[in-house]
């Protein structure tokens, strides 16, 4: 499994906002063992999905010098699962953003209905550390549509 | 991918506590895109390690019958840039159980340093399970033949 847990960003505003799409495929991997005979995405799953749109959000907001790591989960309640063939909308609000660390509290729902709110905060790290920045910035126009092909 | 985040479970206190191991390497799966130039355990996996481990101890708890569902997590710290190639003892307690639900906390210790913990992790219980099942997964999951030998 490719561990990338966002597939589309609707829409951004730096430092601020961010609107994302996870689509749960019953191919995914970790339906199998989550659970045996009941396929549903793990809440933790859905937290790191949360988190990477944060991360993108970060990445564009710092012409993809910064990305966001979390340390601290201050909060995650779930209310309910997202199944095989449901589409996560993801939102993510940033609370506060400093120079090398920021927070935000996010969501994810499921046809309007809530699935998972998270409150979190980390490190924002420099991107080129950890990943190849042109690759990244041509992956986000991918998410966003913004790539012709 | 396996979505299992220990690879045994080494103690178990009905009611009380849970001990489990987990084994981090360069081919987790997790880190296919988590980064290209770092390879970095997504902090969020000891969430869900610490979520599962103590879940089993929940089951054991309740004899099997019932399965906990994952409701809450506050207070939780986890590492933001840990490298694998390193062993986890994975620790968990349970704080108040009823049939309907769970309170309980965890930690994750390397070479005895914390690295990870929630102060409140609550599961909701799903009774519609079938115990029988139940008990031969957590013999396979765990690496216990027979419960009773590590129980207190």
């Amino acid at each position: 499994m490719r561990y990338l847990l966002v597939d589309r960003i609707l829409e951004w505003k730096a430092n601020e906002t961010a609107r994302g799409i996870k689509n749960v495929a019953m191919t995914e991997d970790f339906l199998e063992f989550h659970f045996p005979g009941n396929p549903v995405m793990p809440g933790v799953l859905m937290v790191e999905a949360l988190s990477q749109l944060a991360g993108w959000l970060t990445a564009a907001s710092s012409d993809f010098k910064g990305w966001f790591l979390p340390e601290t989960v201050d909060k995650c309640k779930f209310y309910g699962f997202a199944l095989p063939g449901d589409q996560v909308e993801l939102t993510v609000e940033a609370v506060t953003v400093e120079q090398d660390r920021a927070s935000f509290k996010a969501i994810g729902t499921v046809m309007g209905k809530k699935k998972a709110v998270a409150e979190f905060s980390g490190a924002i790290v420099p991107l080129a550390e950890i990943a190849d920045v042109d690759k990244e910035r041509r992956f986000f126009k991918i998410l966003t549509r913004e790539l012709s092909l | 991918m396996r979505f299992l985040f220990y690879d045994s479970i080494t103690r178990l206190e009905k009611g009380k506590a849970v001990s489990g191991v987990k084994a981090f390497s360069l081919s987790e799966e997790f880190l296919r895109g988590h980064f290209d130039r770092e390879a970095l355990v997504p902090g969020v996996i000891f969430i869900e390690a610490m979520a599962q481990l103590l879940g089993w101890l929940v089951i054991y708890t309740h004899d099997f019958k019932l399965s906990p569902i994952l409701t809450l997590v506050e207070g939780a710290h986890i590492p933001p840039r840990l490298r694998p190639g390193f062993k986890a003892d994975i620790y968990g307690e349970i704080t108040t159980t009823t049939k309907r639900d769970t309170l309980g906390s965890a930690a994750v210790f390397i070479d005895g340093q914390k690295i990870a913990s929630a102060s409140r992790i609550i599961y909701s219980h799903f009774d519609k399970i079938d115990p029988d099942e139940l008990y031969r997964r957590f013999c396979y999951y765990s690496g216990i033949k027979n419960s009773e030998t590590i129980s207190q």
